[in-house]
């Protein structure tokens, strides 16, 4: 009885805030009141009319899908060494690097990138690419993460090797059996990088240009306007995030269970 | 070549980094057609010598010839071993006839040939119509079925199989060991099995190869190994024991905490430490009370299987297990003297 009604405390804890943004998205006006008065979907209307939102929105976008990129590009190689790697200190040093992004904030990181970038030889602040760079340190670890969990689960080690002694050769391997095998743990590495690239707002806050602020530091400044409008605005961040976690969940659970996959076919 | 065996390692040893733990001086043939399989405890080495015929590891000492060819030094994929590994190890994104065809894939064979003779080789492992499944919609032993296939499929050069029944139930474990001995005599391929199961081992081998700390003890056909083996170690791992420490009285007699047991004739000096083996279903329940080798004994343990009973006997000083079918109760039992064997002392 006891853990039924924490657990009811716990999601009207968590699912008011929400409740009230998507309620305050809609409401025509809220003053000094409980709730708002009149229904509209105005608010919505004029951020999208926003050229400050649309611009955050398209730059919010970028850096998600370039960082992206590069943990495909660096991460899943970096994920194969570190998971092919036999020494102790190499496996120490990679457990260092999972726990460097939830140890450091972001706040150090943007400060580091503040000292070294504003100097004269590197005058890169405010450029979207140092945006972007900042991301892939932030992020890179939980791909790798996610990635190097699915290796060892997959035993891809012994589907190497096995494939290695059907006399397959390293390119062959890497094509036939490994990039296929970690396609869905792929897919849910990035959802993850997606969804937290997304919601940043720290590191982007301070290191963005002017013209290339993401949409969370855009946001704080519509809460400065109407209320309506400010909701709104949240609304559609949180639903992003939501269709990135959504399909992320689906992607992990298609990678747990491939047999589901061959039911269908 | 036809003299030659299909599997030759010579005086092969690999040490892991930093442990003792790897194999030492192991010297094995297998002739064509030969179910060789290797037993040993955990940690004995079992897959570090399988590892080291295909290759997966490099032998630090010795070598490995294949088919009469020396590969010590060749790569993995040159070697062509067939391997069942132990987790089967089959491809999860393809479908069981391209697990099947794979080898086939990586040598250029076109597809429709690829498609027949996988096709083929799935009628021979009794999977007819499974071809389209994914490996995960199959049940263990249907799984390792597709890695026989798979790894028979190119006509490889030797069947090495790493503990393939480890991972099944009982009843399908004994069906499935039938199913190997019966695909590999069909196929007449070297082969060589990893085991820790001593009926697996005595049932399926034409020779069992045991192993212990990375040394091979004894490599025997099951029979020999099982009445003559090397050392009390095979002794017990093999079979029941009864080993019997004891002390030279006369050149057919030694003394033991059970009392007197005369033995066959031996050339072992008077007062020399023996250590004596004898097998439980040898020592018979005896109705006479005295004689040769007749010793009165008193039930300790008494369990019933059925067919036979597993009795603990307190007897003189000492212990004997015996296994009998004799129902009634115990009071003396015999030692047959051709049934005491001395074994070394180490």
């Amino acid at each position: 009885m006891i853990p039924r009604w924490i657990t009811v405390a716990y999601f009207v804890y968590l699912a008011s805030p929400i409740a009230l943004l998507f309620i305050g998205s809609f409401g025509d006006l809220w003053l000094n009141s409980l709730l708002p008065t009149g229904i509209t979907v105005k608010w919505y209307l004029e951020v999208a009319a926003d050229p400050n939102f649309r611009r955050a929105f398209m730059a919010s976008l970028f850096v998600a899908v370039m960082t992206s990129a590069a943990c495909v590009v660096i991460g899943l190689p970096l994920a194969y060494a570190v998971f092919r790697a036999q020494s102790r200190r190499v496996r120490a040093a990679v457990r260092v690097l999972y726990q460097l992004p939830v140890a450091m904030p972001a706040l150090v990181l943007a400060f580091g990138f503040i000292l070294v970038f504003s100097s004269d030889t590197l005058p890169w602040l405010g450029s979207i690419w140092l945006l972007v760079a900042g991301h892939i340190v932030l992020w890179l670890p939980y791909f790798l993460q996610t990635v190097v969990a699915d290796m060892q689960r997959l035993g891809l080690r012994v589907l190497e090797d096995a494939a290695e002694t059907l006399g397959s050769t390293p390119l062959q391997r890497f094509f036939h059996i490994v990039l296929p095998a970690l396609r869905l743990s792929v897919l849910s590495g990035l959802i993850i990088v997606v969804a937290l690239s997304i919601g940043e707002f720290q590191f982007s806050n301070l290191i963005a240009g002017f013209l290339n602020r993401t949409y969370p530091v855009v946001l704080l400044q519509a809460f400065y306007g109407a209320t309506g409008f400010a909701c709104a605005a949240t609304v559609i961040l949180l639903a992003l995030a939501l269709i990135a976690s959504i399909t992320g969940a689906f992607a992990a659970q298609g990678a747990a269970r491939p047999s589901v996959a061959g039911d269908e076919r | 070549m036809t003299d030659m065996p299909s599997v030759r390692v010579e005086g092969a040893s690999f040490s892991y980094p930093g442990g003792k733990a790897g194999v030492f001086d192991i010297t094995l043939d297998i002739a064509p057609g030969e179910l060789v399989v290797c037993i040993g405890p955990s940690g004995c080495g079992k897959t570090t010598l399988l590892k080291l015929i295909t290759g997966l590891l490099p032998c630090s000492a010795g070598r490995v010839w294949l088919g009469g060819e020396d590969v010590t030094t060749a790569s993995v994929r040159s070697r062509q071993c067939g391997i069942v590994f132990q987790s089967y190890a089959l491809f999860p994104h393809m479908s069981v006839w391209e697990n099947v065809a794979y080898p086939l894939r990586v040598r250029a064979v076109d597809r429709a040939e690829r498609r027949r003779q996988a096709e083929a080789m799935l009628d021979m492992v009794g999977l007819r119509g499974y071809a389209e499944r994914l490996p995960a919609a199959l049940s263990g032993g249907q799984q390792q079925r597709v890695a026989l296939a798979r790894a028979l499929v190119f006509k490889p050069r030797t069947l090495l199989l790493d503990e393939p029944l480890s991972a099944l139930d009982a009843a399908t474990r004994i069906s499935m060991r039938d199913e190997i001995r019966r695909i590999q005599k069909q196929q007449n391929i070297a082969s060589l099995l990893i085991t820790h199961d001593r009926d697996e081992a005595l049932s399926l081998a034409d020779r069992v190869a045991v192993l212990r700390d990375g040394r091979l003890v004894q490599i025997a056909p099951p029979q020999e190994l099982y009445d003559r083996p090397a050392d009390a170690f095979v002794a017990s791992f093999i079979g029941r024991t009864n080993l019997i420490d004891g002390r030279v009285v006369a050149p057919d007699a030694v003394d033991t905490a059970i009392g007197r047991i005369v033995t066959p004739a031996h050339a072992m000096p008077m007062g020399a430490a023996v250590r004596l083996l004898v097998r439980p279903e040898r020592i018979e329940p005896s109705s006479k009370e005295t004689g040769e080798n007749i010793f009165a004994a008193t039930v300790v343990h008494d369990r019933f299987f059925g067919a036979s009973r597993e009795i603990e006997l307190s007897v003189g000083q000492g212990m004997l297990k015996i296994d009998t079918t004799v129902r009634g109760a115990i009071a003396h039992v015999h030692l047959p003297r051709q049934a005491v064997q001395f074994l070394p002392t180490h």
